[in-house]
């Protein structure tokens, strides 16, 4: 009755106290309470950060494993281009390549690409999730349940993150297959699956964004998914970008999927291929790496930080 | 379970809490809740100025019907939502300054049935545990334990999509038990559920009660507030009506309803009212004309109602049928209120006898 104008979440601890007395005299009735309670049964662990991050990590991955389909069809799409990519574009595909990187054969040019829409596929199963959980009503539990609210969601998000890392391995085992080289070996095809990673963030935090605004699983895959052609097409994944009209030059330039895909290529050729920026401070693959992992992690905080924003305001609902 | 404040039922709630609420008793009971008011963000006021003490222990009933507050109520109660103005307290923690501790100390248990349909019934559980920090080494007994409280453990490690809606209603309700809280919010636990499985549902909350929790349940039937509840609030767009023990909200309506049907036309109802009201066990029920035959409110209806039926037939009328049920939410609002609110009956084919 004191403060009628109180707002937003719960969870604000600095929600001061007009209630000083019953906070005081609160604590001492209620842990009596749950004294009473644990004794029958022997009291309870408190939670922490990386356990709760931890048990949210383990039910993603057990829900993944549960559910092949999503694994195998995330993985499906991008291996038909790869291989239809190398089999039908191969030779004219290659031709263009070669100008600018001579000896690089189309197959090796093409599985970064591939990579990265393996991740940006794997990432728009993010929000599906959010939103699958929305409607089944465990987002409301996990809300209700004294967890930490930042440690669900990034125990969620390595467990897709750990997925992604895996496809990316299968990729780049395949295009091995196929007769692709990684210049940089192991440590190389390691850091590839680190690019991954790091790119699959922004469309991770974009595709959560829309399962919260949307709150509904077709909207987000339909939303996501039609995001996904455009992007791919219009940056340097299948193409030098020379090769391209001026406008997708321009457009590529701005899509996150260019920094991508020039950052895990620099490492699979062990050559700086960026063209976007020109960087020539550090050493060869490095001019393209570093600036590539910079711009990644920057998209990784933005629509992070939006994603935060709008989760955060659907866990304390609209109250005045 | 001895509940503070005026125990008869009370048409104005806040005039009669206006003292109850303070003091020993607020800090003591499960749930203090003194001026609650909710307001969301599009201007809708959800509740608006609802008091109540539930002390510990005691099966607490929330009723009303669809849109009256129930759910944005105990949504505050959990944390879910913050209060727009009022003074919140459960298990004496203050739900805006230690929102974490309320959370430790309860179970929530949602109208829309929560459970993972990937996971198994016991993954449901385990999880739930986990997220409770219930002790590792104690995780296993405590699934099977509450598997077997709700009669799952024989399909422990069949996922819960394969359930049916009461299965799952079951799951939903042993992942609220997990840490043994001391007090569990149960809202709208049986809506939608066939009799059968609401019956075994009523038998795990009275288990749950008997062990010493402490139960908030809100239901839109009176009936269920009648089978489970020691103690009831009614509220009413956003406000709270009404406070009492179930017997106590029934004698507001009088007792049991007797309904009559005739074949013949409003002369022979008339005849029938006229005859019911000078029937000596109904002497001071009420007594009306319906559209097709006569309703008589009385609190022997049950026991005296076949003796009003041989009476009628003495007088040469024809009864195509009868029927005695419970007073329904509708008839407490009515005689609260002298309103008609639009609710779902709970079970309309019970106490039904068509002849």
């Amino acid at each position: 009755m004191s403060d009628p104008d109180r707002k937003g979440a719960a969870d604000d601890p600095s929600a001061d106290g007009g209630t000083a007395e019953s906070a005081t005299a609160g604590p001492s009735a209620a842990e009596t309470a749950a004294a009473g309670v644990a004794g029958e049964g022997g009291g309870r662990s408190s939670n922490t950060f990386l356990g709760d991050a931890w048990v949210n990590f383990k039910r993603w991955n057990v829900k993944a494993v549960r559910n092949p389909f999503v694994l195998v069809v995330s993985l499906v799409q991008p291996v038909i281009f790869l291989v239809l990519f190398t089999e039908v574009f191969g030779n004219v595909a290659g031709r263009a390549v070669s100008d600018g990187l001579p000896g690089v054969s189309y197959e090796t040019y093409l599985v970064p690409a591939i990579a990265i829409q393996v991740s940006l596929a794997a990432a728009v199963t993010s929000g599906i999730g959010l939103v699958n959980d929305i409607e089944n009503g465990m987002f409301e539990k996990v809300l209700v349940s004294p967890m930490n609210r930042t440690a669900v969601f990034v125990g969620k998000t390595a467990a897709e993150v750990f997925r992604i890392a895996i496809q990316v391995s299968i990729i780049l085992g395949l295009g091995m297959l196929l007769g692709a080289e990684i210049e940089t070996g192991v440590v190389g095809a390691a850091a590839i699956v680190a690019t991954g990673i790091v790119f699959s963030l922004w469309f991770v935090a974009l595709s959560n964004s829309l399962a919260v605004l949307t709150r509904d699983q077709e909207s987000t895959i339909i939303g996501a998914n039609l995001l996904q052609f455009p992007l791919l097409f219009l940056s340097s994944a299948f193409l030098p970008l020379s090769t391209l009209p001026g406008w997708i030059q321009t457009f590529a330039r701005l899509n996150p999927v260019t920094y991508g895909v020039d950052t895990a290529r620099a490492l699979m050729l062990d050559r700086d291929v960026m063209t976007v920026l020109e960087v020539s401070r550090f050493d060869g693959a490095m001019n393209t790496v570093v600036p590539g992992f910079a711009v990644l992690l920057g998209l990784a905080v933005g629509f992070g930080a939006v994603a935060v924003f709008l989760l955060s305001r659907a866990s304390s609902s609209d109250v005045q | 379970m001895a509940s503070p404040g005026s125990d008869g039922p009370v048409a104005d709630g806040s005039a009669a809490r206006a003292d109850g609420g303070t003091g020993a008793a607020s800090e003591d009971a499960a749930v203090a809740v003194k001026g609650l008011e909710l307001t969301y963000s599009d201007g809708t006021r959800a509740v608006d100025g609802v008091d109540m003490t539930v002390p510990r222990g005691e099966f607490f009933g929330f009723l009303g019907p669809n849109g009256a507050g129930k759910t944005t109520t105990i949504k505050v109660l959990a944390t879910l939502l913050s209060p727009t103005a009022g003074e919140v307290t459960v298990n004496g923690f203050d739900v805006r300054s230690d929102p974490r501790k309320v959370r430790e100390s309860i179970g929530y248990m949602a109208q829309e049935t929560s459970v993972d349909p990937e996971l198994t019934a016991a993954e449901n559980v385990r999880f739930a545990c986990e997220a409770y920090g219930v002790p590792r080494g104690q995780r296993a007994d405590r699934v099977a334990e509450l598997l077997d409280l709700v009669e799952l453990a024989d399909v422990a490690d069949k996922r819960a999509e394969e359930f049916s809606g009461g299965m799952k209603k079951r799951l939903d309700a042993a992942t609220a038990l997990v840490h043994r809280p001391p007090l569990v919010f149960l809202d709208e636990p049986t809506t939608g559920l066939d009799p059968k499985a609401r019956n075994r549902l009523w038998d795990y909350f009275r288990r749950i009660n008997d062990r010493g929790t402490t139960i908030f349940l809100t239901t839109q039937y009176l009936e269920e507030a009648d089978q489970l509840c020691d103690r009831l609030s009614v509220i009413l767009d956003g406000e709270i009506v009404a406070e009492g023990s179930p017997a106590e909200l029934k004698q507001e309506v009088g007792g049991e309803v007797l309904e009559v049907h005739f074949e013949d036309g409003g002369d022979a109802r008339e005849r029938a009212a006229d005859i019911a009201r000078e029937f000596d066990p109904f002497a001071g029920a009420a007594v009306e004309v319906t559209d097709d035959g006569i309703s008589v409110t009385a609190a022997t209806a049950r026991e005296h109602g076949t003796d009003l039926l041989v009476a009628l037939r003495d007088a040469g009328l024809t009864v195509t049928g009868f029927n005695v049920r419970a007073p329904t939410l509708d008839d407490v609002f009515l005689a609260i209120t002298g309103e008609e609110v639009a609710t779902e009956s709970m079970d309309a084919g019970r106490a039904e006898g068509e002849v």
